[in-house]
């Protein structure tokens, strides 16, 4: 078996203009696992995961996808390796219809059957999204947006989901409803790399994960072991120090 | 009764020029917020490319269509690339600067090199001629402009409703990060956006010289102001709403100077203006829905 990890992050500094958010952040995304990150606001998850995407100020490190550095591809490219991204708040186009939103996340799929088959799939997993198929997505509920978005992501065949945040702002069924999907999705073989403010819910589906701390990884380990830290519950009661 | 039809029949022609200007300023300011007033002078390089063709040299027609059609998405591009592409992603405000002065200078450069001087389109025989029906005179020539723009319309309608390109263009011009991150090059679909924009502004250069027998360096300069109020009228980035929109102004146009005393002709630009103001304290967001955007 190939030791080869799906995705590394090697001592990376990157922020916005000439402000570093992230110093110093190593991490690896093997194949077929859910990995998180945790921490509190403002320590840079979300950062992290755009710098894998190039929408930040790279400074220092390398960011291998399959052993290869990407560190210095436009956003697009990094997309058609087979990255996919969906952000916090969503990020639906709001002017598209549901189904014009998929068809906006297959760009990158070359035949017609390959975009019928993976909408069939998305349709399956989230059977909402097909009688909303022709409303324009602005419309759509919160809940149903979010099902949008992990959709568009997933509907191109990625081997890498980026998810920033999916279960904010929903309500607790729908929460639970997520969490299920996501761990469907792992297991047709599709990596996750999750940022999640439910820790438990976040460390129940993942195999392992990171706790970032101002910047950078103060603790990682096996997802049930962090399960059990007590530094990491004090993070997400809000007790001071970690 | 007759006069009024007559009128209307005639104003099909600026209407159609209008219309086609309107539909590629329409693409342009919905995918990346561009005011493109620099739009007129790709529209006169169209005309100029073709008056070469076809007057100067008296080469076939087809070759003038082609070759008008190549130099204004040349200098659609070239104005692209050493004005809008510095200042992507900067505000509206700087594009719409930009643009003037890209539209300025290129403007007087042409007026410099060929003078402002009305210059006679040659066009082949098949555009001349007039049908009668009843007493109302309708020239061949407007009838094929309005078929041809009629057509266009309907192939970029479904363009950006139907292809993928048009799904590009319009996630583009809701969220670009966005839109790059599904794998989607964006610069590419911008580059694509203005090609089709600029051919558009040639045909309707061409058509312009075919209208009215004759270019100008400076016939940019008015009809890039109608585009864009067509364009607004129409729900910005609303490729049928600007056709539709550039028919209101062109036809408007002509009927408000038609009803007038003669020596009042030359405020015809006035109806344009007067359109504008009602409808933006009326419907701001244009008669249409904002397409692209």
């Amino acid at each position: 078996m190939s030791t080869v990890p799906l995705l590394e992050l090697n001592g990376i500094v990157a922020g916005y203009g000439k402000m570093d958010v992230i110093n110093n952040i190593s991490l690896r995304v093997n194949q077929g696992e859910v990995v998180t990150l945790l921490g509190s606001n403002g320590v840079g998850k979300t950062t992290t995961l755009r710098t894998i995407l190039a929408q930040t100020n790279l400074k220092k490190g390398e960011i291998r996808y399959k052993g290869k550095n990407i560190a210095h591809f436009p956003t697009y490219k990094i997309a058609a390796l087979g990255i996919s991204y969906c952000p916090e708040g969503r990020g639906i186009f709001a002017n598209l219809t549901t189904k014009e939103n998929l068809q906006a996340g297959a760009y990158l799929l070359k035949s017609r059957g390959e975009f019928k088959e993976n909408l069939g799939r998305v349709y399956s997993l989230f059977p909402i999204l097909k009688e909303r198929s022709n409303q324009i997505a602005g419309s759509l509920s919160g809940g149903e947006q979010e099902m949008l978005a992990i959709g568009r992501s997933l509907i191109s065949s990625p081997s890498l989901m980026l998810l920033d945040e999916p279960s904010l702002g929903l309500a607790p069924q729908l929460v639970e409803l997520i969490g299920r999907t996501l761990r469907e999705i792992n297991n047709t073989g599709v990596s996750i790399l999750l940022i999640e403010q439910n820790a438990k819910l976040a460390l129940e589906i993942s195999n392992y994960g990171y706790l970032m701390r101002k910047g950078t990884v103060a603790l990682e380990g096996d997802a049930k072991e962090l399960a059990a830290d007590k530094r990491v519950k004090e993070v997400y009661l809000g007790v001071a120090e970690v | 009764m007759n006069y009024f039809i007559q009128q209307v029949m005639n104003a099909l022609g600026w209407g159609s020029v209008i219309a086609l200007l309107g539909m590629g300023y329409t693409m342009t300011f919905g995918i990346i917020g561009l005011v493109n007033f620099a739009h007129g002078e790709v529209f006169m390089a169209g005309a100029f490319a073709a008056y070469f063709i076809l007057t100067i040299y008296k080469l076939p027609f087809w070759l003038g269509v082609l070759v008008g059609l190549a130099g204004a998405i040349i200098i659609g591009l070239v104005i692209e690339r050493m004005a809008f592409k510095p200042v992507r992603g900067a505000g509206m405000i700087t594009l719409f600067i930009t643009s003037l002065g890209a539209s300025i200078i290129v403007r007087n450069l042409s007026v410099m090199l060929f003078n402002d001087k009305l210059k006679s389109f040659v066009f082949p025989d098949f555009l001349k001629g007039v049908y009668l029906l009843g007493d109302l005179l309708i020239f061949k020539k407007i009838v094929v402009i309005f078929l041809i723009t009629v057509g266009i319309c309907a192939l970029l309608v479904y363009l950006v409703k139907k292809t993928k390109i048009g799904i590009a263009m319009r996630s583009i011009s809701y969220d670009s990060q966005m839109a790059q991150s599904l794998g989607i090059n964006t610069e590419k679909i911008i580059i694509i956006t203005f090609i089709i924009a600029s051919a558009l502004a040639g045909v309707a250069g061409l058509l312009w010289g075919v209208l009215f027998g004759s270019v100008q360096a400076s016939m940019g300069a008015l009809a890039v102001v109608d585009a864009f109020i067509a364009s607004v009228i129409g729900g910005i980035g609303n490729v049928f709403g600007a056709m539709v929109a550039g028919y209101i102004l062109g036809i408007g146009g002509t009927l408000f100077i038609a009803f007038l005393p003669p020596e009042l002709v030359g405020l015809r630009p006035l109806f344009v203006w007067i359109v504008f103001f009602i409808l933006l304290i009326l419907k701001p967001s244009g008669l249409f829905r904002a397409n692209i955007k």
